[in-house]
């Protein structure tokens, strides 16, 4: 990504670029494999742009999105991904559910 | 039945007195359901033999293989077999043996794919896409080849709103139409084929009972405790504590039952803005507008979802702007292929692709409480403590189930059974 891409009103999410990942296998194990402290700055971060972040986005074809953008998008996926653990659980995985690692995504 | 102006289902069952779905369908009794049903090597092998080979079962949706030669294989170990389905040059499902007609070999050894023909991999015969068989290598070396009886042995395919099911029995004694009966009929019309745009799918092979797993998907009384975390407020009110269902419709084998939708269901932020961009499965003010008749049946403001059980072990469970499908696959007596489907509107903007990726990450975390009861439970029955369980009002779906299965394991005619002691035989005359 060229660094002039990213949109300067995101500057704050970018040291979260670890969590642009682009498939669902790749997001749980990143939830299941995060320390709850790290989850939760994701979380606030992101949340606190992502209505004018999805608001970007909604500016081009989810098909064919710039590579800042896609990496953005992912991002987003990543905040579905982990806001149970915040919102619900208060921990990546709950205590009493069903290994997630068994629980095998057959899209991507 | 009314909904009272909050919603709640006016008539609780056992706390306002009464047993409303035992009332409805009195001749399922009341008793205890034996426990050896989940763990016993004999009962698996007759349920095999009686059910899984006898019954129209779904393996998968036509837009899975959209084109002439797009297929994919079904292994069907409860039924002994594997099966190719595939769309032919003439446009139609097909549905095959996956085994070659010279010396028995599986033929499709991926699990799908396009192709023009099968060619196996053994000794190279080849099939068309109608499963008939076109080439011999070496042919003049055969004795007495008769290649237009030796084509891949047919299974009979059926297609109902776009979901692919098959019927192992080489005669199948009902048609798959008849076979859906009159739950189909009240679903015709859904936008199933809209809403198949986009699948999301997870698979897991549990160390269960396929009933187990079944079971648990098909009662809400399990809500309040085991998704107290997930979905608190989902579908429980303090008028509605315990989740009753506002309506259970029974049919000779399948089962409907209609979910209340709490309006004190409170969105968490993530949520509420998942929702202004599009759809997500949980939602208190669904409407079944537009929707066909058997959806939300009573036409509540208080609906969330209905399960549609299809008999024996296959949901496709409906709400407003998706649904999603539960499909259980035994292997053995203790062990179950467990696939679980989202299906959506295909998204074109990135704030939908975003409302639809919370809608799965919520939905799989709910079901992965479910799941996580499974191989407690059979760690446990088998045991053999316990020789019976009793069944709440709420989990009649379970005990028609086991009904159903009782019947057709001891040869008695369920439609005979059913209309002779249901209230609903008129309509299955």
């Amino acid at each position: 990504m060229a660094e002039s891409d990213w949109p300067a009103a995101f500057s704050t999410l970018q040291p979260f670029l670890g969590w642009a990942l682009a498939t669902e296998a790749e997001r749980t194990h990143k939830r299941q494999t995060s320390e709850m402290a790290d989850i939760q700055a994701f979380y606030v971060a992101m949340l606190s742009h992502l209505e004018d972040v999805l608001v970007y986005l909604n500016q081009f074809p989810l098909e064919r999105l710039p590579s800042h953008a896609q990496q953005l998008m992912d991002m987003t996926l990543s905040l579905a991904e982990i806001a149970p653990a915040v919102e619900l659980f208060g921990q990546p995985r709950e205590d009493d559910t069903f290994d997630p690692f068994r629980f095998v995504p057959q899209h991507h | 039945m009314s909904a009272t102006p909050n919603g709640t289902p006016a008539n609780g069952n056992g706390a306002a007195g009464g047993y409303k779905w035992h009332n409805k369908y009195p001749h399922l009794g009341t008793g205890p359901v034996p426990a050896d049903v989940f763990t016993s090597q004999e009962q698996f092998e007759l349920e095999r033999e009686r059910i899984f080979k006898k019954v129209w079962l779904n393996v998968g949706r036509v837009e899975r293989i959209p084109n002439p030669g797009d297929y994919f294989v079904q292994d069907l170990a409860v039924c002994n077999t594997s099966v190719i389905v595939v769309r032919g040059k003439d446009g139609a499902v097909h549905a095959f043996h996956n085994m070659c007609s010279h010396r028995g070999n599986k033929i499709a050894w991926d699990q799908g794919g396009t192709c023009q023909n099968f060619t196996c991999k053994f000794h190279g015969w080849s099939y068309g896409l109608d499963g008939k068989l076109k080439f011999v290598p070496d042919e003049e070396s055969f004795f007495d080849l008769k290649k237009e009886t030796l084509g891949l042995t047919r299974v009979a395919v059926g297609v109902w709103e776009g979901f692919i099911f098959i019927n192992v029995d080489p005669n199948p004694t009902e048609t798959l139409q008849e076979y859906l009966g009159d739950l189909a009929t009240g679903l015709e019309g859904y936008p199933f084929g809209e809403f198949s745009t986009t699948s999301t799918s997870w698979t897991s092979e549990v160390n269960a009972n396929w009933k187990v797993i079944k079971d648990a998907f098909q009662e809400v009384y399990h809500i309040a405790f085991l998704h107290k975390r997930s979905i608190p407020d989902s579908f429980t009110s303090k008028d509605n504590p315990y989740a009753h269902s506002l309506d259970v419709t029974l049919y000779p084998r399948h089962g409907s039952m209609s979910l209340f939708g709490s309006a004190d269901y409170k969105p968490s932020p993530v949520a509420k803005l998942a929702a202004q961009h599009g759809e997500i499965v949980i939602r208190s003010d669904f409407s079944a507008d537009g929707l066909p008749a058997g959806v939300n049946p009573l036409r509540s403001e208080a609906w969330s979802l209905d399960l549609n059980v299809i008999f024996p072990a296959f949901f496709v469970d409906v709400s407003q702007g998706s649904y999603f499908t539960h499909q259980f696959m035994p292997i053995g007596v203790d062990k179950t292929l467990w696939t679980s489907t989202q299906y959506y509107t295909k998204a074109t903007t990135p704030g939908r692709r975003f409302s639809q990726e919370y809608g799965n990450v919520i939905f799989r975390d709910i079901i992965m409480e479910d799941g996580r009861t499974f191989e407690e439970t059979q760690s446990m029955l088998s045991s053999g403590a316990k020789k019976e369980f009793y069944l709440h009002d709420e989990e009649i779906l379970v005990r028609h189930s086991h009904h159903v299965i009782d019947q057709m394991l001891t040869g008695q005619p369920v439609d005979r059974a059913f209309a002779a002691n249901g209230k609903e035989a008129a309509s299955h005359a």
